[in-house]
């Protein structure tokens, strides 16, 4: 788009409010992180044994290898809205899944769990 | 054999008597003897004759059992004849196919072709212009699987534009543009790397690899992505992702060489004006002798599902032209934030340095950052509302006098708000407002009259 006319220049410079508005939203951000941060799912802990209990299972679940399903849930929505596995046949996935593995670098073992979840699921 | 032996022994025996008997017979031997005599001599002619006549039947035996070999071993030629033939066409055969085995060729039907992409339409209104509808971008994706491991993928973007004179004033009709956004191979060399060959998006920060029109919030593009650092290029890449650990965790790499920015002017002068950040594409005068390298070092933390934090640090360097040895480099930082599947925050800070024949060292750059917030985090049970997502993004450049010259630097600021409703995960709308500020020889968005605010609805749809 192009016209010949002459720019009515706005004066008023740097808005050094916006930048503050900017910097507090990042600190909002921040701070759900932090409130977030801890695992809803991890039980109660009431009695000191039980905390002790529960944060040896969480140590066990954490080590665990993450399903395809869970890896698809980390990854598969974060750069777009999620794609379902219904919407591609076995082989169109095998196809996007090469072309997400090289535009996402994902590493190969987990780009070969999720395609496992995902042909499973997958439409026809 | 033993016949022969025999009827020699025999005759022998005969002979020496008819030799030596008459002698004795014609002194001593009785009639009765000789009679004896004549009877077993009879006796052995008879045996003879058997003999002779069996010696005859194994002949002819023999006989025909040489006629059985000849047939057999004319049977046998027959049949090495066919086999050698069998064998020759084989060795064609084996030879029209291929000579030696490719690695990695498996059974089974390997090939696929898929389409994806996008299509945008939009409608936008700058103040101080009329506002118009427009086909923004139909932008087919094509995936070619030829095997396990090699991928093919070519994206377009096709558009329709207003035809225009020479001098950018409008002209009857409309024509179709079609720009070739990326074409690579792809060959994933091992579990670590991949190989990538072709026109590339570039892994300068993460915008312009992610910025297919259903994976945006706002339609246009943040300034510094478009304005500074060239989106793609022609060249080689290897990239990869290394896990850590077992909770999702990863690096990841690129390395790359391509043509780079190059003088856009019909000869090597390497003024800022020239500068063309990415029409090097080979097939015109390249004023530079050296590609340019580059790269991107990732690292992704994702701590629990919705909950991830993404930094990047990339850069790339290279001359721009040859004349006077004049470089462009550029270093970028990005990062992006997820907070539940609601809160996205990400953003990217861009640096550039420009070497120029007419201004010396330059350094054009600038940021933007952008926040997005689903309605659905509010968990209100009314109809459509979950729908919703709000975004906002502030952008930020200082061109340092890239783009006009010596004639002074433009700095401009832009902030945006817009809302996104999803019909679907992959069929959005936008409605977007724009206030622009922006000083200098080069002003954005454009060099006219009104508040510099702009407009833009657009449905954008991801297949
Ligand atoms: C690092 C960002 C990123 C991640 C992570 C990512 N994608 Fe994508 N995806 C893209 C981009 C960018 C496109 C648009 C296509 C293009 O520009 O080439 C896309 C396109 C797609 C498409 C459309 C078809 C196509 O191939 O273009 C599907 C389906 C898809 N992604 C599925 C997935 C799945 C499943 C995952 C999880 C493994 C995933 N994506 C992870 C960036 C990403």
């Amino acid at each position: 788009m192009s016209t010949t006319n002459q720019l009515i220049s706005i004066k008023g410079g740097r808005r050094p409010g916006i930048l503050l508005a900017l910097l507090a939203s990042v600190i909002f951000a921040s701070s759900i992180a932090i409130f977030a941060g801890p695992d809803t799912n991890a039980p109660p802990a009431q009695v000191s044994d039980a905390k002790a209990d529960a944060a040896k299972q969480a140590k066990k679940v954490k080590k665990k290898k993450l399903t395809g399903a869970e890896l698809y849930q980390l990854n598969c929505n974060r750069c777009h809205a999620e794609r379902y596995p219904t919407e591609f046949t076995p082989a169109q996935w095998k196809t996007i899944m090469i072309h997400m593995r090289v535009r996402a670098n994902l590493p190969a073992a987990q780009a070969r769990e999720i395609l496992k979840y995902l042909q499973e699921d997958s439409g026809n | 054999m033993k016949i022969p032996s025999q009827i020699f022994g025999t005759l022998a025996a005969a002979c020496m008597m008819a030799g030596v008997l008459p002698q004795r017979a014609s002194a001593q031997v009785s009639t009765n003897d000789f009679d004896a005599l004549k009877k077993i001599v009879e006796q052995m002619g008879d045996r003879l004759q058997k003999l002779e006549q069996t010696h005859a039947q194994d002949q002819k035996t023999h006989e025909q059992d040489q006629q059985v070999i000849l047939q057999l071993q004319k049977q046998l030629g027959e049949t090495q004849t066919a086999v050698t033939n069998a064998q020759q066409t084989a060795n064609t055969v084996a030879q029209v196919q291929s000579t030696y085995p490719v690695p990695g060729a498996s059974q089974g039907p390997m090939h696929n072709v898929t389409l994806a992409g996008d299509a945008e339409v939009q409608f936008g209104k700058t103040a101080g212009q009329h506002s118009a509808f427009e086909l923004a971008d139909f932008a087919p994706i094509f995936l070619y699987r030829a095997s396990d491991d090699v991928l093919f993928e070519a994206g377009f973007d096709i558009m329709l534009n207003n035809n225009t004179d020479v001098n950018g004033n409008r002209a009857p009709g409309s024509s179709t543009s079609v720009n070739l956004s990326f074409a690579t191979l792809d060959y994933l060399l091992n579990d670590y790397m991949t190989l990538e060959a072709g026109e590339m998006l570039l892994p300068l920060g993460t915008y312009n690899e992610r910025n297919a029109g259903w994976l945006n919030k706002i339609p246009d593009d943040p300034l510094v992505c478009d304005d500074l650092i060239p989106g793609s290029g022609v060249g080689v890449q290897l990239r990869g992702a290394i896990p850590v650990g077992e909770s999702g965790q990863m690096v990841t790499y690129s390395a790359y060489a391509v043509n780079g920015p190059s003088s856009g002017a019909s000869n090597s002068i390497a003024d800022a004006g020239a500068l063309d950040l990415a029409g090097n594409v080979g097939d015109t005068p390249n004023w530079h002798a050296n590609p340019s390298g580059g790269g991107r070092i990732g690292w992704f933390y994702p701590w629990k599902p919705h909950y991830d934090f993404e930094l990047g640090l990339s850069g790339q360097t290279g001359a721009w032209s040859d004349s006077g040895n004049r470089s462009w480099s550029a270093g970028v930082v990005d990062a992006a934030l997820h907070l539940g599947p609601n809160i996205e925050v990400k953003g990217q800070y861009i640096d550039t340095w420009v070497e120029t024949d007419d201004i010396g060292k330059i350094d054009p750059k600038g940021w933007y950052l952008q926040a997005a917030y689903k309605l659905a985090g509010l968990g209100l049970e009314m109809p459509y509302i979950n729908n919703f997502e709000l975004v906002g993004r502030y952008d930020r450049e200082n061109d340092d006098g890239l783009f006009g010259g010596g004639a002074g630097v433009t700095k401009t600021d832009r902030y945006t708000t817009g809302i996104v409703y999803y019909f679907s995960s992959t069929l959005l709308f936008e409605a977007d407002y724009e206030w622009w500020v922006s000083h200098g020889p080069s002003p954005q968005p454009f060099n006219g009259p009104g508040a510099p605010t702009s407009f833009v609805l657009q449905l954008s749809y991801g297949f």
